[in-house]
């Protein structure tokens, strides 16, 4: 009975309510941030800097110019893939913390094909490398879909646990198979020229691999609004018993979910690899996970939003390392703020914890 | 070889410690009914205030109460987020560890004028409780004369709290508010005071651990100085299924996987492999546990 919700005689949806769900939305991607900036400002208080004074710079830092703004991307562009990779999951209500660690092996497949493969192959070996990326990461994050959705065993726990066996097993690769003979310990060798993405903006680092991020927003947003199987998923986040009764397939949704945000978090890494820094050393992601994790759960999964968000803690991490230089800021004062950002954003959402009474 | 197994030994009791202190907060805490994701934001803070206050008052003692007394501080705050503000406390502990990181970073680069090492004159290292001439003894004679106040309040924590959980008011109300909420409030406890309680408890262990890696021998701040063994305390107490004394025993093991991770390189066993056993091991418990479930289930 689609009348019930439309303002009679207009046949579409009406207007105000769903201007008013835009703004409770805005806001709810609003308060956390201010707050997060609030917290911080109290801090910056706390040792004599003037808060507005060290925002007006970040903000100058983060979109002052267009070198400024091309830096600020390139920071937002990992970010991309790992808040769609995590967002996937989360509205299926699949607490899958492990997108920092597909994101890492994607970058180290994706660096090694790019380095080993034949340089005969030409422009091809950048789509090889990242089909490599592709397969190993949802691999990768395919097993402990399938472990939670056959075993129900607690994939909070093993995606968490994943993250750190693919920083041994990608520390360990980087340091015998996959070192580099030439440039010393823990690096892989440096890609082919021909493999590399190319710049958008010499000579910002800003790379196409944000234009491949910003098409795995549209398909995210294209699969979680239009397609059968997203809104299956999202159903399965929303009431796993209701979803049960009209007949979907809960553990293939699960499997499937988790799937998808590996190959999406190994494409990320595969961009940053092929685009940033062309090989793979330690300390690969600077917690690109988890950062994409806080933008995610800013945007509440909403396409838009993972841009918004992706973007404002791009401008963070940029400025961040800028005001380090010019003024006694520390750079950690980014990292307050993200966490702080985390916090206030699951305060109101709890909702994803009360999926299986998790409690006990 | 003798002289190996006593070395390794001695390595394996001092290096669990932090672990297995950690890993009782966590465990005390998750019977309440909280996986506590920010163990590692809490050993950070311990480390970082023992290292400071140790420097300052020149007691290890203070050091470690100090340390103790903030990061339970921390968790009872985190707590409130979780229990009253209805915070995900999976989220929640992840932003916690990202936030102290970038707090303890910024007080190290403004207050200290440090970045990355924190090193501060006359820090206070903990004690060794026996006297020199026990080295002598077979076998644990290495191992007895190291021992430090808080590694004995460690393994005593493990032998008294199967008892403490199993036979006092408050470790039973404590479980209850962990394993049935509705009925501990049904009965008239307050269920998120207790667990309040329970994450104030894992703060306090977590900063005790904190202390033990700062001022059992190396006597400095580090930002790396966790180096994730929040997480390994949470995985030996994920499988041990929350026995104290059976998580005691893994953190035991996993001390001697860290003891002997630079032996285990010379027969070629690479480090960074070693180094995630216990993670794998969780996993691979999980596992076994879940398709047993299963099994009887089908039974």
């Amino acid at each position: 009975m689609a009348e019930a919700t439309t303002e009679p005689g207009s046949g579409r949806p009406s207007l105000v309510p769903a201007l008013e769900r835009m703004a409770a939305d805005i806001l709810r991607f609003a308060l956390p941030v201010l707050f997060a900036f609030f917290v911080g400002a109290v801090v910056l208080a706390f040792i004599g800097e003037n808060p507005l004074d060290t925002y007006a710079l970040m903000l100058s830092e983060g979109f002052g110019s267009s070198r400024r703004v091309a830096a600020t991307l390139s920071a937002a562009t990992p970010l991309l893939f790992t808040a769609v990779a995590t967002a996937i999951c989360f509205r299926s209500g699949v607490f899958n913390v492990g997108v920092d660690g597909a994101f890492v092996l994607g970058g180290l497949a994706a660096a090694a094909a790019g380095a080993l493969l034949p340089v005969a192959l030409g422009w091809s070996i950048a789509p090889l490398a990242m089909v490599a990326a592709m397969a190993v990461a949802g691999v990768w994050l395919y097993v402990p879909g399938l472990l939670l959705a056959r075993l129900d065993v607690d994939e909070v726990v093993s995606t968490l646990m994943l993250n750190f066996i693919a920083l041994g097993l990608s520390g360990f690769l980087v340091n015998t198979l996959l070192l580099s003979e030439t440039s010393g310990n823990n690096t892989t060798d440096t890609i082919h020229a021909v493999a590399e993405l190319s710049r958008l903006m010499p000579p910002s680092t800003l790379h196409s691999g944000f234009l491949i991020g910003l098409a795995c927003v549209a398909a995210y947003w294209v699969w979680a609004r239009w397609t059968p199987a997203g809104y299956e998923a999202k159903l399965v986040g929303l009431n796993q018993r209701f979803a049960r009764a009209v007949g979907i397939a809960i553990p293939a949704s699960i499997v499937l979910v988790m799937a998808i945000s590996g190959i999406v978090a190994g494409l990320g890494g595969a961009s940053h690899a092929l685009g940033q820094v062309h090989k793979f050393s330690d300390g690969f992601s600077a917690g690109y996970g988890f950062t994409g994790m806080a933008v995610a759960l800013l945007a509440r999964n909403s396409a838009f939003g993972i841009v918004f968000g992706a973007v404002l803690f791009g401008a963070l991490a940029s400025a961040g390392t800028t005001i380090q230089l010019f003024s006694d800021v520390p750079l950690d004062i980014v990292n307050v703020i993200e966490g702080t950002v985390m916090i206030f954003a699951v305060m109101e959402l709890g909702r994803l914890s009360l999926r299986r009474g998790r409690a006990s | 070889m003798m002289q190996i197994a006593e070395q390794v030994l001695a390595a394996s009791v001092v290096l669990a410690t932090p672990i297995l202190l950690a890993a009782i907060g966590g465990l005390v805490n998750r019977q309440g009914g909280i996986v506590n994701i920010a163990l590692e934001a809490k050993m950070l803070t311990g480390a970082f205030v023992a290292v400071v206050v140790s420097s300052a008052t020149g007691s290890w003692g203070v050091a470690v109460l100090a340390a103790a007394i903030v990061s339970a501080a921390i968790g009872y705050l985190f707590s409130l987020t979780i229990t009253r503000a209805r915070a995900n406390m999976i989220i929640a502990g992840l932003g916690l560890n990202v936030l102290v990181a970038g707090f303890v970073g910024f007080i190290m680069n403004v207050g200290f004028d440090a970045s990355g090492t924190l090193r501060m004159p006359h820090v206070e290292l903990l004690p060794k409780l026996l006297p020199g001439s026990v080295a002598a003894l077979p076998l644990v004679g290495e191992a007895l004369s190291d021992l430090d106040p808080l590694t004995v309040f460690a393994w005593l924590s493990v032998a008294a709290l199967p008892f403490l959980l199993a036979n006092t008011r408050l470790g039973l109300r404590l479980r209850a508010a962990g394993n049935a909420p509705h009925v501990a409030r049904a009965v008239g406890l307050r269920e998120k005071s207790l667990q309040d309680f329970g994450t104030a408890f894992a703060g306090f262990y977590s900063g005790l651990a904190g202390a033990h890696l700062a001022l059992a021998s190396i006597g400095l701040f580090n930002e790396g100085l966790t180096a994730g063994r929040g997480f390994i305390a949470l995985a030996a107490f994920y499988f041990a299924r929350n026995r104290p004394v059976g998580t005691a025993l893994v953190c035991l093991f996993f001390g001697f996987l860290d003891a002997t991770q630079i032996r285990l390189q010379t027969v070629g066993l690479p480090p960074q492999l070693i180094g995630t056993l216990p993670y794998a091991m969780v996993i691979l418990g999980l596992c076994l546990t879940a398709w047993n479930l299963k099994r009887k289930a089908q039974a």
